[in-house]
């Protein structure tokens, strides 16, 4: 009896031991994770794009009855203030006509002026149309999964755009999935000018609903209202995407609202600039020809 | 207990399974473009919810290499260039051995000291997710975000851990080590 006692003190002991020995191998396997992950990025780069391409089937799944409910939530919202809405976009339709008149009148204008000093336009932009299926907004960041990738002829650092103006970039590509960060990510530097006074300056993201526009040369042009572009400096970006317009001047930072609403977007386009195409051996490259299957639009 | 034929075999296969795969659910949810405004922002938080639910009564059923790979697929599918990954894993691993280093606090006592309890080990989480990850980007992140999902995931818990205990409760090895193996097959303690 005694000894079964004492055979059972011992196993006890020799099992908390292991358990201990234990968390200190897992935490020491978490910590050997991380610092590989900061070692070896592009190691996790592929894992990254693996885990995405994996999920992605569960995701889809998801994503329609999530869908279902933003769209249940957002009409909840619209319908208490329908009167009100229908008002402001009667009076901004108004608007909108006479801006289409002028925009009319200064492209034919522009067409006639480009005729006559033989201006050669950059390459022509293709759209991809992508659906999010999921999003990567936490407290660190700022981005969301789309249902395309290489398939579609999607490539890392493509611009991806809404109606209202640019959204993000591509961060990573799968087989099927990419992963656009937006520009109010803490990982986003956007080179652009001031719509305005054509002075350049970097917008730059703090994970907050705001961007920042920095390395400006002087902050005393820079005006309440004023809209932001993109400079296309860089390369792989279309010049004059809206991007968004200054909201705050004060010492030092200007506070600039994106034009995206990123809290309702369901469909974004990705911008094939081709510029990948140019460097290629000269042949008309169509990377944005979509095989059949994907939705594109 | 004996199993009785392939229906408890599979009893006994889907009871193991479930917290793993409540687990996987939760970190998958993870990922869904949900608009809801504060919900949608600490959806992140919910994977850690369940690991410290499920720790209270079955710890066994969540061992720690599957909190591992957990932790590392919540991190790879969250993103964030430059953002640790791993740093779930170790929280998920350490919410774990907290809780069962902890027991007598937190298993067969009121309510209100559980959800204190997962006050503490959740505020633990988010300090060490976001220490790592300034530290492995290298930048002051602004911690209110932060702070932001954690109150809405502590808000969060008084719906949720009920339901998650309530698909523990029909365990019949949901009783503490002390009282197991004197407890008749389907009686439960809450």
């Amino acid at each position: 009896m005694a000894i079964r006692d004492d055979f059972e003190v011992v196993a006890s002991q020799v099992r908390t031991a292991v358990q201990r020995f234990a968390l200190g191998l897992l935490v020491i396997a978490a910590f050997g994770a991380m610092l590989l992950g900061k070692a070896d990025t592009v190691l996790v780069e592929h894992a990254r794009v693996l885990a995405l391409d994996l999920a992605s089937p569960v995701l889809e799944a998801i994503a329609r009855p999530v869908a279902a409910a933003n769209r249940v939530i957002a009409d909840l919202k619209e319908f208490a203030s329908l009167r009100e809405e229908n008002a402001r976009l009667r009076e901004e339709n108004v608007r909108l006509l006479a801006w289409q008149t002028a925009a009319r009148r200064l492209e034919n204008e522009n067409e006639r002026m480009r005729g006559l000093a033989n201006f050669r336009e950059g390459p022509e932009a293709s759209f991809i149309t992508a659906r999010i299926v999921g999003d990567s907004v936490s407290a660190y960041v700022r981005g969301a999964l789309l249902n395309v990738g290489r398939k579609a002829g999607v490539a890392s650092g493509q611009a991806v755009v809404t109606g209202e103006g640019l959204a993000g970039r591509i961060a990573e590509v799968g087989e099927n999935r990419a992963r656009v960060l937006f520009v109010t990510d803490v990982n986003s530097r956007l080179p652009v000018v001031i719509e305005r006074t054509r002075e350049r300056a970097i917008l730059a993201g703090d994970n907050s609903p705001q961007l920042r526009l920095t390395l400006l040369q002087s902050v005393a042009g820079v005006q309440r209202g004023d809209r932001i572009v993109t400079s296309g400096h860089g390369g792989s970006f279309p010049v004059g995407i809206p991007v968004g317009e200054v909201v705050e001047t004060g010492e030092g930072s200007v506070r600039v609202r994106p034009f995206a609403d990123f809290s309702r977007l369901e469909f974004v386009r990705v911008v094939d600039y081709g510029v990948t195409g140019l460097v290629g051996s000269g042949g008309p490259a169509a990377p944005a020809a979509p095989p059949a299957g994907v939705r594109v639009r | 207990m004996r199993a009785d034929g392939v229906l408890g075999m599979l009893d006994r296969w889907g009871r193991s399974a479930l917290p793993g795969a409540t687990l996987l659910f939760f970190v998958l949810l993870t990922l869904a473009p949900l608009r809801a405004p504060y919900l949608s922002g600490a959806l992140p938080l919910l994977p850690a919810l369940v690991v410290f639910q499920f720790s209270l009564a079955t710890p066994e059923r969540l061992p720690g290499p599957l909190l591992l790979i957990m932790g590392i697929l919540l991190d790879l599918l969250l993103g964030g260039p430059g953002a640790p990954v791993g740093v779930s894993a170790l929280g998920f691993v350490l919410i774990r051995a907290a809780v069962v280093n902890n027991r007598r606090y937190l298993v067969g006592v009121p309510f209100l000291f559980q959800w204190f309890g997962f006050c503490l080990l959740a505020l633990g989480f988010v300090a060490l997710v976001w220490f790592f990850t300034a530290l492995w980007t290298w930048t002051a992140i602004d911690p209110l975000p932060a702070l932001m999902q954690y109150a809405v995931v502590i808000v969060i818990y008084p719906l949720l851990a009920p339901l998650l205990a309530r698909v523990r409760a029909r365990d019949p090895l949901n009783v503490p080590d002390a009282s197991r193996g004197t407890a008749r097959p389907g009686e439960t303690t809450s």
